[in-house]
């Protein structure tokens, strides 16, 4: 059955469009005149018995196409109530060629066929002309002109009304936040996912303008946007920030993105816009930048880290260098000029007839400078060998180091018919070699710079002071100036010609090194002409100096 | 009379010739033989019976090549056949520490090498006293 027409059967207007319509169906089927009239009669009978007594009629106009016949068929729906008659009924079914009538439910439904002339053609495109005719058949009276439009009206909204619903659930089922604002950055619309997330409603953001919801230190880039942008934005803005989580109380980052609407005159309507989460996206963006930065202070540190090894390595070999050269210096140099002193002595002892007087001076001259050299040698590698590498940190009885000293010294000591009085001295934790080597130089010193007219003494004693052993070397001896203090403890400064006193130079600065060397430290009092005190102070318990 | 013999081992020819000189001069039948090193000195020790047989005296320097004068000391007073053999470290060190753990060792004295011609007949008079035969002459100071 193809559809044709349709009328609402409510009031007596209805009755005369159905009375129309049904003459129209008949004309266009190519019935005659006659055939027209009856077949609109019978459809205005039912018709009318449903506007009396039926709720919900309709009248539906249709064409059948079955293998032999063809019928324009007008069906007629309605609700009647069983104790009104449909007296118009028994007339129509002797009008049509063909009736049928069935009810569902409630509803009743009477068809009326009547024939098409079998030789009038009928195909899919007459029956869509037709379809096209009835929509539009121009108004029959004022009446049907509003009702059609009512219609109208009627389905498109029930359109807008479907789409508006997909529409929302379409946004709200989407992963983002979707809104529009108005052109004072009022929030229009909003899906659920805004609300879900904020915890906030439109009215409250509206109202506290987002300041809930933007980070802080967002927030200000935000409110510029919210306020001055858009009231006369015309392009599309991007801003990210941080939004707050209200389920989780975390700001994530967000990627807002509006767009101004425009009418069709150009004119700024309002805002559209979504806001997606790209906080993943920033992190790993953070996180390789953080790598990128991790790897150049890697690449930073193990070039310096080469750099340093290739030092360290240098250091090494210079330092295997200047210890192969102490090597050299104790042996293989001091050796020949051990030889160069010893055959000088003999040339002059036994061919002292054979040279004259200038030559055995000369030979002399030779031999001490030969000797002054050897003690510089001697001392230059006593210097070097005071390192951290060699120092071997044992319990070391001050007392037997001051009395080997002695004995080191016994023949100065005999000729100078000097004192040496050691006091009661500690047993320490020290480098016994370098702590022999401290007694020997200052002891030597003392010696060296005596008075001609008195016998020397000196007084070896000790005391405890805080942490410390304070070792005193008092002497009866030159004295000197105090201004000279740090001059003397630095290598190669003398405070005497080397006729006068024969000496190194180096002699107070290994004293130095030795005292450092063992977290120590070495000064000393004088006054010119009225001996000098050396002191020595050394922890109780030496740590290697690094 | 068995002939007295000192062994010089040093690896300075200049020094032994030194001493060698200067201890013939004040006695000439002293048989003087020399070692280079620790290592030959002991080998001549054991291999040649009639060294051993005059030997009365070992003077040894410290600082030598291949087996030193501490080793070649451990070495000769850690054999009995050897041990009783007076042994005197002659050395340019001066090192009392170093004097003092030799002598531990049985070192019979530390001398130190001469730097003067007196210095050096004053030693090989002192080489000569060791020993246990008269000198020739008076020795100096």
């Amino acid at each position: 059955m193809h559809e044709m027409a349709k009328v609402t059967l409510e009031n007596e207007m209805d009755l005369i469009l159905a009375h129309k319509r049904s003459m129209k169906l008949a004309e266009i089927a190519g019935l005659s005149l006659s055939a027209q009239t009856t077949f609109a009669t019978a459809v205005s009978e039912v018709a009318r018995n449903t506007i009396d007594g039926g709720k919900s009629g309709r009248l539906i106009l249709n064409v059948e196409i079955d293998q032999r016949d063809k019928y324009i068929v007008a069906c007629i729906k309605d609700e009647h109530a069983h104790n009104i008659s449909r007296a118009g009924l028994e007339y129509a079914k002797k009008l049509v060629n063909k009736y049928n009538i069935s009810t569902k439910g409630t509803e009743t439904s009477i068809e009326l066929f009547y024939y098409i002339s079998p030789t009038f053609k009928i195909d899919i495109q007459k029956l869509d002309e037709w379809r096209l005719f009835f929509r539009n058949e121009p108004p029959i009276s004022p009446y049907e002109e509003l009702k059609r439009k009512n219609e109208q009206l009627q389905k498109l909204s029930e359109k807008v009304q479907k789409s508006e619903t997909q529409f929302k659930t379409l946004t709200n089922s989407l992963p983002l936040i979707i809104f529009s604002l108005d052109l004072e950055g009022q929030l229009l619309y909003s899906n659920e996912w805004l609300i879900k997330y904020s915890g906030e409603t439109i009215e409250s953001l509206n109202k506290n303008r987002w300041k809930t919801f933007v980070h802080e230190d967002d927030y200000n880039t935000f409110l510029v946007l919210l306020e001055n942008k858009i009231g006369n934005g015309k392009i599309a803005i991007r801003l990210q920030a941080r939004l707050l989580d209200k389920a989780n109380g975390e700001y994530l980052w967000h990627q807002l993105s509006i767009t101004p609407y425009k009418d069709d005159n150009g004119l700024l309507q309002y805002w559209t816009g979504f806001i997606v989460d790209i906080h993943a996206q920033k992190i790993v963006e953070e996180t390789l930048k953080d790598n990128r930065e991790l790897k150049q202070i890697q690449t930073q540190l193990k070039e310096s880290q080469q750099s340093q090894e290739r030092y360290i390595e240098e250091l090494n070999r210079s330092n295997q260098e200047l210890q192969q050269f102490a090597f050299i210096a104790s042996h293989d140099l001091q050796e020949p000029l051990r030889k160069l002193v010893y055959y000088s002595d003999y040339l002059i002892n036994q061919y002292s007839s054979s040279i004259n007087e200038n030559g055995i001076e000369c030979l002399t001259k030779m031999q001490n400078s030969a000797n002054r050299m050897r003690m510089l040698i001697k001392d230059i590698l006593i210097f070097s060998q005071i390192d951290k590498e060699r120092i071997n940190l044992n319990d070391v009885d001050l007392n037997m180091i001051a009395h080997h000293a002695r004995q080191d010294f016994e023949l100065v000591i005999d000729e100078k018919k000097a004192i040496l009085i050691i006091g009661d001295l500690p047993v320490i934790k020290a480098d016994e070699r370098m702590m022999m080597q401290l007694f020997e130089n200052i002891i030597s010193n003392s010696l060296k710079y005596s008075k001609k007219n008195l016998y020397p003494e000196i007084h070896i004693n000790s005391r405890v002071k805080d942490d410390c052993i304070v070792l005193s070397f008092k002497d009866n001896g030159l004295g000197f100036d105090e201004k000279y203090l740090t001059q003397m403890f630095t290598h190669f400064q003398r405070l005497h010609n080397y006729i006068e006193f024969e000496g190194t130079g180096l002699g107070l600065a290994i004293c130095r090194k030795i005292a450092e060397m063992h977290n120590g430290k070495i000064w000393a009092e004088s006054k010119e002409g009225e001996g000098a005190t050396f002191y020595v102070s050394l922890p109780t318990y030496s740590n290697v100096h690094n | 009379m068995n002939t007295v013999t000192i062994l010089i081992v040093d690896d300075d020819p200049d020094d032994v010739l030194i001493i060698a000189d200067a201890i013939k001069e004040l006695h000439p039948s002293i048989q003087i033989v020399s070692a280079v090193n620790g290592e030959i000195a002991m080998e001549m020790l054991t291999n040649h019976s009639d060294l051993k047989a005059g030997l009365s005296l070992i003077i040894l320097d410290l600082n030598m090549p291949r087996m030193n004068g501490t080793q070649t000391l451990m070495a000769l007073k850690e054999n009995q056949k050897f041990e009783k053999i007076p042994v005197v470290i002659y050395s340019t060190s001066v090192n009392s520490l170093e004097k003092e753990k030799c002598l531990t060792l049985g070192a019979h004295s530390y001398i130190t090498k001469p730097l003067s011609y007196k210095e050096s007949i004053s030693i090989a008079g002192y080489f000569i006293q060791l020993c246990n035969i008269p000198s020739l002459i008076n020795l100096p100071g």
